[in-house]
């Protein structure tokens, strides 16, 4: 019972730190809503050329702009010792990566899967695809919250080169990219892709603990 | 077996064997062009190109197999503490990313004549593509970190994760149905290539294979004399 | 309870300290003392388990910590040299975070009086990157009344701190010791609080 209330009040204590700074989130979004109007410009407002791309452009927008706030997915907590501190109490390393995992898909991909229905009115999606575009989303964001994770904390002590991290995080969510459209565009075999889809939510779920945890450790260690 | 993992064993054995290998791999390199330039015949369909395919080839195999013995490495050396594992994982990174560059490489010069395009959008070259981003972010991490620890066992951890890659590059050709010509060879299947063909691929696969140990002995005891002060 | 024999740690090339030897019984107060650069955060790094000890063991209760260790970190509170406080919350919030989060059984009047003698109370509505470097650190010692445990390992405590302030945790190292509390903390020089037992590294 203490461990439960400990995992909610830990989410308390995210939920407070991600309102007070609520701008970034929403910064974020703007982020996003503005590449969508740089790429409609760039190629001109036919809608028949927007509404054949207009779900790939969407996802694209949204692996990048998910990426640009994942310096603060550990930096902050390392920084200033909240990381040993969860570890004292009571929390090993991969859970703390579990439960960073689910507030960065909480604070950060939500607000964005809330905001796809008024990205598919820009880019002119039609409406009987939004069901399979949200599955996608929420299977695919959690998919790449995990990779946040890893690669995050893989880049705790590289004070040089942090884009390096959303390197990484792009060029493992390659295959998501594919998946998740080609479930989009096609519907047909929506059953089989969702499954695959599943599946590397699943290897990654179990990965995640394993990789993140072990660099936290590490950097805690070398520090 | 001992000098897989031991530097200091492993110093005396590339001591050994890095002449005979050198002048090994040229002999093959040797008899390997005169094969795939004179004595093989021209393709019924491709003509000429055909012989691109010597290099292409053999080095698109290195490339897998470089970073699949990366992968080993690196379990090696997380799970049994084996510090040769990082050693190796350090040396031998920018010698993979020169085989998928060259791969690459004579895979768009025969892609040129065959299907009209420098490039094409498919399963196979786009995996081979991230492999090659893959080592790219191997080297540029062995680069860009301050402490070494953490460094190399990081590295470590990229690798295990990154060889999801390597069965997707391998069998992507027959999962996706593409422009790419499906794997010719295969132990289980009798191959579906010419002997005449087959004799100068083998003896130019020894020879990138020869030359890639050669180099790799070099890097690693470059690696292991820059550290020797931590090794003792 | 705790007991180091003959801990070292090694770092890539160079020793950083060897065979360190020290017990910590009930009422004890330990002080490590050393210039800059001497290990002291890396050895109270190895005593809560974070840093693999190159040589030597650490034991909590008889068993070896490394099997032990989240039994020894229920009974344990640690300070780094970094403020942990939340810089975009006021004093508030990061308090009920904390009262919270260590599930503290120390009710509200006990931690206004320690607001009250640490000087934090006029600010409770302020947010803690508004106040001064010594205020914040102040600050960070109310960890050590909510989470109420019984061993205290502090990293550096009595930088940045006034006199007025270096009083008051004088006070508080022995109330806690007479409560049969044990306490190590690091530092490079002793103000004169009433230590059992001295480390030099």
């Amino acid at each position: 019972m203490n461990f439960l209330n400990k995992i909610i009040f830990f989410y308390y204590r995210e939920y407070k730190l991600n309102m007070s700074g609520a701008q970034d989130i929403l910064t974020n979004i703007i982020f996003f809503f503005i590449s969508i109007f740089i790429f409609i410009f760039s190629i001109g407002p036919d809608k028949q050329t927007i509404s054949i791309i207009g779900v790939g452009i969407l996802w694209t927008l949204l692996l990048l702009s998910s990426t640009l706030s994942l310096r603060k997915f550990y930096q902050d907590d390392f920084e200033n010792g909240n990381l040993i501190i969860m570890h004292l109490n009571g929390f090993s390393f991969g859970f703390i990566a579990i439960l960073k995992t689910f507030s960065h898909f909480i604070f950060v991909q939500i607000p964005f899967l809330l905001s796809i229905p008024i990205a598919c009115i820009l880019l002119n999606v039609a409406n009987d695809k939004l069901f399979y575009l949200f599955t996608s989303f929420g299977i695919g964001s959690l998919i790449l919250s995990c990779f946040g994770s890893i690669s995050s904390s893989m880049n705790l002590m590289n004070q040089r080169n942090f884009l390096l991290g959303s390197v990484i995080v792009m060029i493992f969510s390659v295959p998501i990219i594919i998946f998740s459209v080609g479930i989009i565009n096609t519907e047909e075999s929506f059953n089989s892709l969702i499954n695959i889809l599943f599946g590397i939510l699943l290897i990654v779920f179990a990965i995640n603990p394993w990789a993140s945890g072990l660099c936290l450790k590490l950097s805690l260690e070398n520090n | 077996m001992k000098f897989l993992v031991n530097p200091s064993k492993f110093n005396e054995m590339a001591d050994y064997i890095f002449k005979p290998v050198l002048i090994l791999s040229i002999i093959l390199f040797a008899i390997g062009l005169l094969f795939s330039f004179y004595l093989s015949p021209d393709d019924y369909q491709q003509g000429s190109t055909v012989r691109i395919m010597y290099v292409h080839v053999p080095s698109a195999w290195l490339a897998l197999l470089t970073y699949a013995i990366m992968t080993l490495y690196s379990i090696m050396a997380l799970a049994f503490r084996i510090p040769f594992g990082f050693i190796f994982n350090t040396a031998v990174a920018p010698i993979g990313a020169v085989f998928t560059l060259i791969c690459i490489i004579s895979g768009s010069l025969w892609g040129k004549p065959m299907w009209g395009t420098w490039w094409v959008w498919d399963a196979r070259l786009t995996s081979v593509a991230i492999l090659f981003v893959i080592y790219l972010i191997i080297i540029f991490m062995n680069l860009s970190f301050e402490n070494r620890i953490v460094r190399e066992k990081v590295v470590a951890i990229f690798i295990l994760v990154g060889s999801v890659n390597l069965p997707i590059v391998k069998f992507s050709v027959d999962w996706w149905n593409t422009l790419h010509q499906p794997a010719t060879i295969s132990k289980l299947s009798k191959p579906s290539i010419d002997p005449s063909m087959m004799t100068p691929l083998i003896i130019m696969t020894f020879a990138f294979i020869m030359i890639g140990i050669a180099i790799a002995i070099l890097r690693i005891k470059t690696e292991i004399i820059s550290r020797k002060s931590y090794l003792s | 309870m705790l007991i180091v024999k003959d801990l070292s740690v090694e770092r890539i090339d160079k020793k950083i300290f060897e065979n360190i030897n020290l017990s910590l019984t009930p009422g004890n107060i330990t002080i490590l003392k050393g210039k800059n650069g001497s290990g002291k955060t890396t050895l109270l790094k190895a005593i809560l388990n974070l840093i693999e000890p190159s040589f030597g063991s650490i034991f909590w209760k008889g068993k070896l910590l490394k099997r032990n260790f989240y039994d020894f970190y229920n009974h344990t509170t640690y300070i780094a040299d970094t403020t942990s406080s939340l810089r975009k919350l006021t004093i508030k919030d990061n308090v009920n975070i904390w009262k919270k989060f260590f599930i503290s059984n120390i009710n509200d009047a006990q931690i206004e009086t320690a607001l009250k003698t640490l000087k934090l109370d006029n600010y409770l509505n302020k947010k803690v990157a508004t106040l001064s470097f010594g205020e914040i650190k102040k600050l960070e010692f109310l960890r050590l009344i909510i989470e109420n445990k019984k061993v205290w390992i502090l990293d550096e405590p009595l930088s940045n701190l006034d006199e007025d302030s270096i009083e008051l945790m004088k006070q508080t190292f022995e109330d806690h010791s007479s409560k049969e509390g044990s306490i190590i903390f690091s530092s490079h020089q002793n103000p004169g609080i009433y230590v059992t037992e001295e480390i030099e590294l």
